[in-house]
């Protein structure tokens, strides 16, 4: 419930920021509003994909260190791994659910030549991966 | 807000960028190289200061980012970016404001461009193997300059709820350039394309991210029955300069009404196939749709899904540039451009009134297929507040566009939702 209480007041100050009348500097884009990854809209109720995304206003600012990716557990091993064929910005750009995550790595391992890690690293960067950039949560 | 930048972010984003190569240069271990070459790196302790493998010294093109203006970079590593709506204004998209989608990295010899000794062969399901030099394509085939647009299948995908993987593109990953070169069927058929014939298998000499220079980066193709419609080409020249080193020099296709992956850049192969291509990003889930309509957020069997073919109806509001104020009371000028991936649109609409009523805007014929079309309103805000203007074409078969995303696809392709852009009216 929080996190719905959390949305909408995000998306009302999307909405009040939005308008620009006040804020003459505020771009105006309706396209932005509806440009959202929310965490837990409902496939079967459409209106729920209305919302603004829930992370509007929320971004981190992300470690420089490790290609701005957030903090915690395995960010430092995701950014070595990745970033041996590709740089931080599209893993910042996801909003997936975890099955998409698995498949996205069995990609990279298959088809991209990505090198595996041992299974210990596979799963620490799997589940930061799913943890930050998911639709899931 | 990363969708939206003007010239200064642009810059700004690229300095970030920038000084995050510096920082990953700074910070990389000889694991992570090692990692990265996929193998242990022997004698590691030995190698000089400030060592860069191979695989990170090819050009990811990013400072041919300082040649475009006002582009959003999605990533630098491959380089990904795209046009805000209201840089796309042009009749001709010119090189500035022609997004950017690589695969892989930007080959030397597009960087150097040079284009000597290259040669196209056409190959695999024909009577007779062609081995084609520029000069024997401009030589032998009748030379043609047409706009074409050019739309990245993902266009739109940050639209889809919940998110589809991959670049977060919006409403800008589309332009139409004038492209010159020889109709692709032409050279198809000087080849001899036999019976057998189903498919057509494109490739070229961009670098794969790893820097694995065995490995393909992208080579998809087309149904036979499209390469032979006289609508593509194999260019040389886009608005009337050799091809940029982005774009794909010396030689690529342009195979209109497709996504524009079946448009390869660094063309130096054309193989003909009987059955459909299986090449990179072919397969598996790249480039492709359920074979039926799914709910958001399902997984489909790989079984189950079908090549993305013609790209579906679609507008962009491309003046004024949204939030724009204008004067209540006195008519402006809203206007736009509208494609097709089965060729001409058929009419736009626009609603000042978030869909509750529509209104014909005034639609110019296209100069040829395939190339997009002028749309016009003169609007008149009737008191001052905030309006939105939502646009939507309609094909020859009167589908148009969506108010919302269309349905949801695992990798969030052919969205052709509405645009919109708002306008606030002042007393």
């Amino acid at each position: 419930m929080s996190r719905i209480i959390k949305t909408f007041a995000a998306a009302l100050a999307v909405l009040v920021l939005g308008t620009g009348l006040v804020a003459a500097e505020a771009r105006l884009d309706p396209m932005s509003a509806l440009a959202g990854r929310p965490a837990g809209s409902h496939p079967l109720d459409p209106m729920t994909a209305l919302r603004a995304r829930a992370d509007a206003g929320e971004a981190r600012a992300g470690n420089e260190e490790f290609g701005g990716l957030p903090d915690g557990a395995g960010a430092e091993e995701t950014y070595y791994q990745c970033v041996a064929c590709h740089s931080t910005e599209i893993i910042k750009q996801q909003r997936v659910t975890d099955h998409r995550w698995d498949e996205l790595w069995r990609w990279m391992v298959e088809a991209q030549g990505m090198a595996e890690p041992d299974e210990e690293t596979k799963a620490l960067i799997l589940a930061y991966l799913k943890t930050n950039f998911s639709s899931e949560r | 807000m990363p969708e939206q930048s003007g010239n200064t972010e642009a810059v700004r984003d690229a300095d970030a960028i920038d000084g995050a190569r510096r920082g990953f240069l700074k910070t990389t271990g000889l694991s992570t190289l090692g990692a990265m070459l996929g193998m242990a790196v022997p004698f590691g302790r030995n190698l000089p200061a400030g060592f860069v493998p191979a695989a990170l010294a090819q050009d990811t093109g990013l400072d041919l980012m300082a040649g475009k203006q006002g582009l959003v970079v999605l990533g630098d590593r491959p380089l990904n970016a795209e046009t805000p709506a209201h840089l796309l204004d042009d009749d001709v998209t010119p090189y500035e404001r022609l997004f950017i989608r690589m695969n892989g990295l930007v080959p030397q010899t597009a960087l150097d461009q040079d284009a000597e000794g290259w040669v196209l062969t056409v190959d695999g399901e024909v009577e007779t193997p062609l081995e084609l030099t520029i000069d024997d394509l401009k030589s032998r085939f009748e030379t043609v300059t047409r706009r074409l647009v050019i739309e990245c299948g993902g266009n739109g995908r940050a639209f889809f709820q919940p998110g589809t993987s991959g670049n977060q593109w919006t409403t800008g990953a589309v332009g139409c350039p004038e492209w010159t070169g020889v109709r692709l069927a032409e050279v198809l058929k000087a080849a001899g394309v036999k019976e057998s014939a189903v498919y057509t298998g494109h490739y070229g000499n961009d670098v794969h991210l790893s820097g694995d220079e065995e490995k393909e980066v992208i080579s998809r193709g087309v149904p036979i029955e499209k390469a032979l419609e006289e609508d593509a080409i194999i260019a040389w020249a886009m608005n009337g300069a050799p091809l940029p080193a982005l774009h794909g020099f010396p030689l690529r296709l342009i195979v209109p009404g497709y996504p524009a992956s079946a448009s390869q850049k660094y063309l130096n192969r054309i193989r003909i196939r009987d059955r459909e291509h299986d090449g990179a990003k072919m397969t598996g889930d790249s480039y492709r749709i359920p074979a039926y309509p799914v709910a958001p957020g399902t997984e489909v069997p790989e079984e189950d899904m079908v090549v993305l073919t013609e790209m579906p109806v679609k507008s962009i509001v491309t003046f004024p540039e949204t939030g724009t104020e204008v004067k209540a009371g006195e008519a402006v000028e809203v206007r736009g451009h509208a494609w097709c991936g089965k060729g001409d649109v058929a009419s736009v609409q626009y609603s000042l009134d978030f869909g509750q009523t529509w209104q014909e805007a005034a639609l110019e014929p296209a100069p040829n297929r395939f190339a997009w079309q002028r749309w016009r309103a003169r609007v008149t805000l009737p008191q001052h507040g905030y309006y939105e203007v939502w646009a939507r074409a309609v094909d020859q078969d009167g589908i148009g566009q969506p108010p919302l995303s269309p349905v949801w696809n695992p990798r969030g392709y052919a969205n052709n939702i509405q645009h919109r852009i708002a306008l606030v009216a002042v007393g």
